[in-house]
């Protein structure tokens, strides 16, 4: 079973993902609510993918790519952003994610974001 | 039961409770400090989570305002719109209607944003801070605003269960109104009691509900314990988990915990095989768990099944020989599931070694004795070679158990319908004498049967079951119950009637006798003994 990392800052989106993942048969390792608590659960857990929040109370979601793929530079991250921050969609794509999801999302969308990029 | 869209709302409603306090402090503590990026940042952020988690549930009005506010920060944040005392107003106000429209989603009648503040809040965002443009007044809604407090409570068990057991006093108590209502043959009376009676059952359920949780609060947990044990083990292990959804009452979760955890280990050291020797049998390499639980009236069954090496019943003959549980000659005629049974016998172990995970004494007996404590049942099915299935039998709630009530020599008794099996009449001819107790074939089956008055009433010097002389009348009512796998009969006076019940447990000195497993008060008034299943079964295997 491939196993997940989610990174929201709201309890609400981390239940909504965490509810889409684990129904379409992936295991969620674990939920962070913040930058730092990403970065540990990063290292601890070694999962196979991460979807990232942009926004983070104590760092942005760049800072958070940027930590963890200096220890871990074949993680694979998904950011998850709202519409209106394409600009640090796009700087994060540099920086190394492997693609992104907007909210409000389908269900459809994140697996299919999350098939896709588990796939190769 | 909750739905998930019932759950996502009550969450969302939580959350945005606590980002809309978080706000209103906020922002009053910018008005103090108007240039700290960290405040506007963090008013962002909130703005932010509420804008997309309204958007995600549908709440369009709290998702639009949200939107305007989020905009109006960000220019601040950009300094391309000052933060002056008018700008403040609207802010605030705007604030303010998004925790009105937060309180009032689930009202009947839906708040609509106030049109003026609507139109204050886009010249803000529009027109900069183009002053040109008069912000109009607008109605204050602190004015008639109460103070609003989430709807969500955390609630500390201890206080659920004291609530339980008063619950469980008052339908004793209940019952006793409506028996004397009825004996007192007063019409006043009787109207009252059974309002009573609808009132104390509502709230018995009412109570139950507040306890229920999802079983996936327990099953999420085993994917990270599973890789952990595999891996350990060098073991290839694909989770399946089933019914997360299900409700069950969160003190019998509780109880469960360390068993499931014990059964999980066991079937990964023990049951799964290693990939190599699965290829030599022809299965896949990794072995597949299956975690599941579901409904089954008004019982939840979880299930662990593996598709392991199953249990070696040569072994357990052989281990149970030794054990002295078992003469020789006898443990080869055993049907299978008694066989079975022995593995949940006090120290019965047939590993041979003691992993990091695994075998550290903790037996199957320690699960069996868990699981017997909520009035649970618990049920082992194993194919050599093909694998292993634990299924546990449990109760939705611990408050308040079924029961069949019936006479012994004039006193009342009550079996859990939990281990009741079947109920039967049978004539005195159909039951033989073997040895110190009495048989019946019921269905091909030989099953040991109990003379309940000999057992309870007679001497200790005097008593004996296999002598049916003792039986008064022709035909025997017999309640068969049956407890890891085996049956027993048990012979009772008069049979009445199935009823829930509130068990109490037995005071000193009584609790001594293992017999009886509580005691409960009839609404007569009466005293009811509730017997012990498992202990009247394991005393009649120990004799056997």
């Amino acid at each position: 079973m491939k196993r997940i990392l989610i990174v929201d800052d709201s309890f609400y989106m981390r239940t909504m993902l965490k509810n889409m993942l684990t129904d379409a048969g992936y295991e969620v390792v674990g939920e962070a609510p913040n930058g730092q608590t990403a970065l540990e659960l990063a290292k601890e857990t070694t999962p196979d993918l991460i979807t990232l929040d942009v926004i983070l109370p104590d760092n942005t979601g760049l800072d958070v790519l940027k930590g963890i793929k200096k220890d871990q530079p074949e993680m694979k991250v998904i950011i998850v952003s709202a519409v209106g921050q394409e600009v640090i969609v796009n700087e994060a794509l540099e920086y190394g994610a492997l693609s992104y999801i907007v909210k409000p999302f389908s269900e459809e969308k994140v697996l299919e974001v999350v098939n896709k990029a588990l796939q190769d | 039961m909750k739905s998930r869209e019932q759950e996502y709302k009550e969450i969302f409603i939580a959350e945005a409770l606590e980002y809309y306090d978080s706000l209103n402090r906020h922002i009053s503590e910018l008005e103090k400090q108007p240039q700290d990026d960290r405040i506007l940042a963090e008013i962002f952020r909130l703005l932010h989570n509420l804008k997309a988690n309204a958007k995600a549930i549908g709440y369009l009005q709290i998702s639009d305002i949200s939107h305007k506010l989020e905009t109006a920060f960000s220019l601040i944040r950009n300094k391309e719109l000052n933060f002056s005392d008018e700008v403040v107003t609207v802010l605030f106000d705007g604030i303010d209607m998004l925790g009105d429209l937060i309180t009032n989603v689930d009202n009947p009648v839906p708040v609509e944003p106030d049109p003026v503040l609507l139109r204050n809040l886009d010249i803000i965002v529009d027109s900069l801070s183009d002053s040109a443009i008069e912000l109009a007044k607008i109605q204050k809604y602190s004015s008639s605003k109460n103070l609003s407090l989430s709807d969500l409570i955390y609630i500390q068990i201890k206080k659920l269960d004291h609530m339980l057991n008063l619950v469980g006093e008052l339908i004793i108590d209940r019952d006793r109104i409506i028996s004397l209502s009825r004996e007192l043959n007063n019409d006043d009376l009787k109207v009252v009691s059974s309002h009573l009676y609808r009132i104390t059952e509502e709230l018995q359920y009412s109570v139950m509900d507040a306890r229920l949780v999802n079983i996936g609060t327990l099953f999420n947990k085993f994917p990270r314990i599973v890789r952990d044990i595999a891996s350990a083990e060098q073991k290839d292990i694909y989770l399946k988990i089933i019914g997360q959804d299900i409700q069950i009452d969160r003190n019998i979760l509780q109880i469960i915990t360390d068993s499931l955890l014990h059964l999980v280990r066991n079937a990964i050291t023990h049951g799964i095989e290693l990939p190599k020797e699965r290829e030599k049998a022809n299965k896949p390499r990794a072995g597949s768990l299956v975690l599941s639980a579901r409904n089954e009236r008004d019982n939840v069954i979880i299930k662990l099944e593996d598709d392991g090496r199953g249990i070696d019943l040569k072994q357990v003959r052989k281990t149970a020989v030794r054990n002295k549980l078992v003469a020789p000659d006898i443990a080869e005629d055993l049907p299978d599931s008694e066989v079975l049974s022995f593995l949940f016998e006090p120290g019965f172990s047939t590993a041979k070694e003691v992993t990091e995970f695994s075998g550290r004494g903790v037996g199957l007996d320690v699960v069996k004795n868990a699981i017997d404590s909520i009035g649970g049942r618990l049920h082992i099915d194993s194919i050599s070679g093909e694998g292993t299935t634990f299924a546990m039998q449990l109760p939705t709630s611990i408050a308040v158990k079924g029961a069949l009530l019936f006479e012994v020599d004039s006193i009342f008794y009550a079996i859990p319908l939990i281990h009741t099996e079947q109920v039967i009449a049978l004539d005195k001819d159909e039951l033989h004498e073997v040895g110190d107790v009495m048989v019946a074939d019921l269905k091909g089956e030989t099953v040991t049967v109990v003379y309940l008055n000999e057992l309870l009433n007679a001497d200790e010097a005097t008593i004996n079951l296999g002598d049916k002389t003792r039986l008064q009348g022709q035909i025997q009512n017999i309640v068969v119950v049956s407890y890891n796998n085996r049956k027993l009969g048990l012979i009772v006076d008069k049979l009445y009637r199935q009823q829930d019940i509130v068990v109490k447990p037995l005071n000193k000195p009584l609790d001594k006798i293992d017999l009886y497993g509580g005691v409960t008060l009839l609404g007569t008034g009466k005293v009811c003994l509730v017997l012990d299943v498992p202990a009247i079964t394991r005393y009649f295997i120990h004799r056997r």
